[in-house]
């Protein structure tokens, strides 16, 4: 019993340092944040905020650019989930036959996810200003040579999306090779021997059980491709302008970029706030329903 | 023994999380008295003059045993943002930066006045409002139309004419049909893309609220920040936006950033460039050594002699310092004192907003500023910083963006212009 008693006060010691970090520098500013956004702060030291309850929320839902920004980042996860998953599978399932150089190939594809996001921006902000009219020229293809993928809107989301799962894939490619290696190779030769072909030994056998795998990277390419921030920045900066109901609007600002800018360019703060405030509520729901559902789907092994 | 170092571990893990908070610092400059061994921070957003400032902040110590440190962020740091961090530490700055009413807006609560200060006499940009002097100008910066001097000799354009929006119209027709002799891509290096939203929000929209009118005057910025569009002024307006994105690059006016629109001029690429003095030290680094001078940009109709010039941005004091004295010291010897001229004008290139100083800074445009600073009625009012927080740069930037890829016309860049204008209300 006494030692019982001890190891919960080892754990708990043990705990404390990284749980108080925790406390003070999450919980403590998320639940500050939502009384800011309920009033007019401004982050000037000294002046008191007034309250004004729901004003800041009733005036985002009115404003075009949010709404706008909204959708996009809607349509820019929906893409980015489908093409970073495709591409991380591809490569998962290449690297895992016996090629020569797998290692090698393996850790090829998973370095452009140590460089960071400003820096991949940059890169590829040069391959689209300056390579892509380059090759344009070298193949005699005047439409490519005159090409300026960054100003047209969908482009420039395209290419926002392949940057992206350039930089993304490698990581997720871990993960579905972890989940293949883990299928075990009976199963699959004794379906070889029974006639089954490619697509139906993955459909029957490797998908279920690397659905455990598909939990993880959904959730994980969902949640970061909401969050996106550094890599639209140093790409596009908010894009291309575009029209939306007669509004003139930036087409690749993600909600995370159209925060930050209320935030810090237009000096609205509390709203800014309040934007935060339902953007954290709206990828709770996205992100733990998604786990939910798809952990139903698992199956144990 | 292992029981021993683990506990051991536990205290030091416990210790270490605990000293990270224990703050305090001892620096908090509370002195009163004597001005020597007084200590002032200033905490400043000019990256590219830090090293000067400090070396020149030694010097004022040497001279009067005031300690000056000098805490600088801005580029990719953004300096807004950080001074309102710097203020709820307990080290607060003594002087800080602002760039206009907008800043002052922010921080007003927060400034001191100055009142007679031998600087004030010695300009015209001090920051006023309301008849009390807040801001002390820590440099001049002007933009007009700058241009490549031999293209124009060679093109046999004369600069002094390039005065009125037709003048301008003949000479870019002028020039672009001398393209290939001159080797150009475009008559103008002008940008309006997501990078450069800065130049044609705040800079060229600057031309409505102020080109042709005497200098100080606000009519037009008030009635903006009261909702009201001047349209007769719009529509000039317009004109001149639509003959720069005619005459221009359709890559660098669409997709360039800053170094490929001044890449494209500094490459002889373009006769015209739309950017301001600030650009010498870019072009000294790319090695470019051509003449290049301002003229007037035609923003609306009537004749123009004057370029934009003005102070970018104020030291400002802050009133909750106990240091008070020191700081106005440093700002009187910054601007009266021969080391203070040499570290304004030689160290950092700057032109000096201050009528006593004698040195002119090197650098072509910086050179060409301070003729247009000595000349009688040479300059046009600097408003596009006391317009709302956004409003340039995130509110009509993008309307240029759309004019310029052909999106919308002309009649509708004035309409959606003159709604935003109107939104202000």
């Amino acid at each position: 019993m006494k030692q019982q008693k001890n190891n919960r006060l080892w754990f708990w010691l043990f705990l404390a340092p990284a749980f108080l970090s925790f406390i003070i520098v999450v919980i403590i500013p998320f639940f500050m944040g939502i009384y800011y956004s309920l009033t007019d702060w401004t982050a000037v030291a000294g002046i008191k905020p007034n309250f004004v309850g729901f004003e800041n929320y009733k005036e985002m839902f009115s404003d075009m650019a949010f709404r706008y920004s909204f959708i996009r980042t809607f349509l820019f996860t929906f893409l980015s989930v489908l093409s970073i998953n495709f591409m991380a599978l591809l490569f998962a399932f290449l690297v895992t036959k016996d090629i020569k150089g797998k290692n090698f190939f393996r850790a090829g594809f998973f370095i452009p996810n140590l460089i960071g996001g400003l820096v991949l921006g940059y890169i590829w902000q040069f391959i689209f200003k300056s390579v892509v009219p380059q090759l344009g020229g070298l193949l005699g293809i005047p439409a490519l040579e005159e090409l300026l993928l960054l100003a047209d809107p969908t482009l420039a989301l395209i290419g926002l999306i392949v940057a992206f799962t350039w930089q993304y894939a490698g990581y997720i490619m871990m993960i579905y090779v972890a989940a293949l290696l883990n299928v075990p190779q009976e199963l699959l030769e004794a379906a070889e021997i029974d006639g089954a072909n490619v697509w139906q030994k993955f459909r029957s056998i490797t998908f279920p059980m690397i659905a455990q795998a598909f939990t993880i990277t959904s959730f994980l390419t969902l949640v970061n491709s909401f969050k996106q921030y550094d890599i639209i920045i140093a790409l596009t900066k908010g894009g291309p302008s575009t029209m939306f109901n007669d509004e003139i609007v930036n087409s690749t600002e993600m909600l995370a970029v159209h925060i930050y800018n209320v935030a810090f360019k237009y000096n609205d703060m509390a709203q800014g706030q309040a934007r935060a405030i339902i953007f954290f509520l709206i990828l709770s729901v996205i992100s733990v329903g998604q786990v939910y559902f798809n952990k139903k789907r698992e199956v144990e092994m | 023994m292992k029981k021993f170092l683990s506990l051991l571990m536990i205290v030091t893990l416990l210790v270490a999380s605990l000293a990270a908070c224990s703050g305090g610092n001892n620096e908090s400059g509370t002195t009163d008295g004597s001005a020597a061994g007084q200590e002032i921070v200033i905490y400043q957003n000019k990256v590219e003059i830090h090293d000067q400032l400090s070396a020149f902040a030694k010097l004022f110590e040497e001279e009067t045993g005031i300690v000056v440190t000098v805490k600088t962020s801005g580029g990719d740091s953004p300096y807004a943002e950080n001074l309102k961090a710097e203020f709820q530490s307990d080290r607060q700055p003594d002087i800080f930066v602002i760039e206009g009413m907008g800043g002052f807006n922010t921080w007003k609560e927060k400034l001191e006045p100055f009142s007679n200060e031998k600087w004030e006499e010695l300009t015209s940009l001090e920051f006023i409002v309301d008849g009390k002097v807040y801001g002390f100008p820590v440099a001049v910066e002007a933009w007009g139309m700058a241009y490549n001097v031999d293209m124009l000799k060679q093109a046999g354009v004369d600069p002094s004419t390039l005065t009125s929006q037709e003048a301008y119209r003949a000479a870019f027709e002028k020039i672009d049909s001398m393209k290939d002799e001159l080797g150009i891509d475009s008559v103008v290096a002008m940008a309006a893309g997501p990078d450069m939203r800065w130049v044609t929000g705040l800079h060229n929209f600057n031309g409505y609220l102020s080109a042709g009118l005497e200098y100080g005057d606000t009519t037009v910025l008030d009635k903006l920040n009261n909702g009201e569009a001047d349209m007769d002024r719009l529509t000039q307006y317009a004109d001149w936006v639509e003959l720069l994105f005619e005459y221009a690059d359709k890559a660098v006016l669409l997709t360039g950033n800053y170094n490929d629109q001044l890449g494209q001029f500094g490459t002889k690429k373009s006769a015209f460039l739309h950017q301001g003095n600030w650009t010498d030290p870019t072009f000294a680094d790319m090695g470019v050594e051509f003449d290049m001078k301002f003229a007037p940009h035609a923003s609306v109709a009537g004749e123009h002699n004057a370029i934009f010039i003005g102070a970018p941005s104020f030291y400002v004091m802050n009133n909750e310092s106990k240091n008070l004295d020191a700081v106005k010291q440093f700002l009187n010897f910054m601007a009266t004192q021969d080391a203070g001229h040499d570290y304004m004008v030689n160290k950092t290139n700057m032109v000096p907003a201050f009528t006593n100083v004698t040195l002119t800074p090197k650098a072509p445009l910086s050179a060409n500023v301070a003729e247009w600073v000595s000349k009688e009625n040479g300059a046009y009012t600097w408003l596009q910083n006391d317009m709302p927080d956004g409003f340039g740069m995130g509110t009509i930037a993008p309307i240029y963006e759309s004019f310029a890829k052909g999106e919308i016309d002309k009649a509708a860049f004035i309409e959606q212009l003159k709604n935003k204008i109107e939104e202000l209300k």
